[in-house]
């Protein structure tokens, strides 16, 4: 039953890549309300950043309100996605409409070019156990992952990756945080992508009380911490600028979002010779970092 | 002494082949500094990564960089064998971010690494071009090192002490050796 402040927002579709997904992020203001309802029925496709974004999300609004918000018209098809990538597992959002058991997708070994949202804890002990075994499960399923890119390294520097940036969550973030994969078709170009993201003090908040640092923006301290060895809480950091290393080997490319800024690297440009860093600041405020890894081949 | 690494990982209950975070760091070095605790002056112990693929920037921090601290404070020496690129790759990042803000460090590898040279850390090339000269010729005088260097007498010197700090060469009875 409706309540009469319920407002029910009909999302675009705009969850098909990061860029498109600050659509969402930037309805922020119209999320204030309480007894919320999402209209799902313009998406078609949720790829793996807009998800747990997407997630975070409806996290911090539920510990904001303490109400969840309410999904509905979920097409079948991104409802199917949603229930095999363990989204609604999370009991973040309201889903009033229960999909037909017929219709759950199948977790055949063909369906494994995935890995389910896994939440990363923010507590040592614990987050040591889930990356562990995140990188077991991910060991067991890169020749599908990574099938367009396999070789024994490209799965050794995706372990390396994945620890890097899961221990970060515990290290830096103050709070817990998200991690999926997914590799897809978008056209005639196959694409994995990686996500590890937190809803956190986030980067700038981190290095707040770090002396001898100078930048202005967010996006430019984004950029010091890819290419430097800098931490917010040693002398000295190795993990983001490990992962920018691989990334650069792998000629993939890396989306870095925190606060109100975010940083695109796209290595494949690099090679080139065209710019491929891009620096945007002054968007929505979204807590935490979120980032996103990404591979493409044609 | 060759230490194995994953023999190590199984009684710390670490899980392999991939060796990552600080606290199994922390305990992987506990276990190995009691296996060399008794280890005499100059002696090399070699950690041998067979079977081992991965070891993050926190693990080798705690692991490999803590070792190469005791080495320097107890006179032994250590080397690298059956290291997988990857391991290689991280190995140098944080050894260069050491470099970079704290002080040099470097290791021995048993084997050719992929980058082509039998250590990894930051040298420059005439220092590399000493530790080739050396693994060939096995020992060499100050005076061997001036004629192979071209650098003079003091250069060399201070080169050669700077090799035996960083425990990549040895120097006894007034020869310098490989490790």
């Amino acid at each position: 039953m409706k309540t009469a402040d319920e407002k029910i927002l009909v999302l675009p579709d705009r969850f098909r890549d990061p860029f498109l997904f600050e659509g969402i992020i930037s309805m922020g203001g119209e999320f204030q309300r309480t007894g919320i309802t999402f209209d799902l029925s313009r998406v078609g496709f949720m790829e793996p950043y807009s998800m747990v974004s997407f997630l975070l999300l409806g996290r911090n609004y539920l510990r904001e309100s303490g109400e969840k918000i309410k999904l509905v018209n979920i097409p079948v098809k991104l409802h199917q996605y949603l229930a095999r990538m363990d989204f609604f597992e999370k009991d973040i959002f309201e889903v009033p409409e229960i999909l037909n058991e017929k219709l759950f997708l199948k977790r055949t070994a063909e369906s494994r070019r995935l890995i389910e949202i896994k939440e990363i804890p923010n507590k040592e002990k614990k987050s040591i156990k889930v990356i562990a075994s995140v990188i077991a499960l991910f060991r067991k399923r890169a020749s599908l992952i990574l099938k367009y890119w396999m070789s024994e390294s490209v799965v050794d520097y995706f372990v390396t990756v994945i620890s890097e940036l899961c221990q970060n969550i515990f290290e830096h973030s103050l709070d817990s945080g998200y991690l999926a994969i997914q590799t897809y078709n978008t056209g005639r170009e196959n694409i994995a992508r990686l996500v590890i993201s937190d809803s956190g003090i986030g980067i700038r908040k981190s290095f707040e009380n770090k002396e001898n640092m100078s930048f202005e923006t967010t996006s430019e301290l984004m950029e010091m911490a890819l290419t430097m060895p800098i931490s917010s809480k040693r002398p000295y950091g190795y993990g983001l600028c490990q992962v920018s290393t691989i990334v650069e080997r792998l000629k993939g490319g890396i989306y870095m979002r925190s606060g109100d800024a975010s940083l695109t690297v796209l290595y494949n440009k690099k090679e080139r010779g065209a710019s491929y860093i891009f620096h945007k600041n002054g968007l929505e405020y979204f807590s935490g970092t979120q980032i996103s890894i990404t591979l493409s081949s044609k | 002494m060759i230490i194995r690494i994953v023999k190590i990982a199984k009684e710390a209950k670490a899980e392999l082949p991939d060796l990552i975070t600080r606290p199994v760091g922390r305990k992987m070095y506990e276990r190995t500094a009691e296996k060399i605790g008794n280890i005499d002056r100059d002696e090399t112990v070699i950690l041998d990564f067979d079977e081992v693929k991965v070891i993050d920037s926190s693990f080798i921090d705690e692991f490999i960089v803590t070792l190469i601290n005791d080495s320097q404070k107890k006179g032994f020496f250590l080397k690298l064998c059956n290291v997988s690129n990857i391991i290689e790759i991280n190995i140098e990042s944080v050894f260069q971010s050491h470099s970079r803000y704290n002080r040099r460090i470097a290791i021995m590898m048993d084997d050719l690494g992929n980058n082509n040279r039998y250590y990894i850390g930051p040298l420059a090339d005439f220092e590399n071009d000493i530790i080739d000269y050396l693994r060939i010729n096995r020992h060499a005088t100050i005076d061997d090192i001036v004629k192979f260097s071209g650098l003079n007498d003091e250069e060399s010197e201070k080169t050669m002490h700077e090799l035996v700090d960083l425990r990549l060469i040895r120097f006894y009875d007034n020869k310098y050796t490989n490790v």
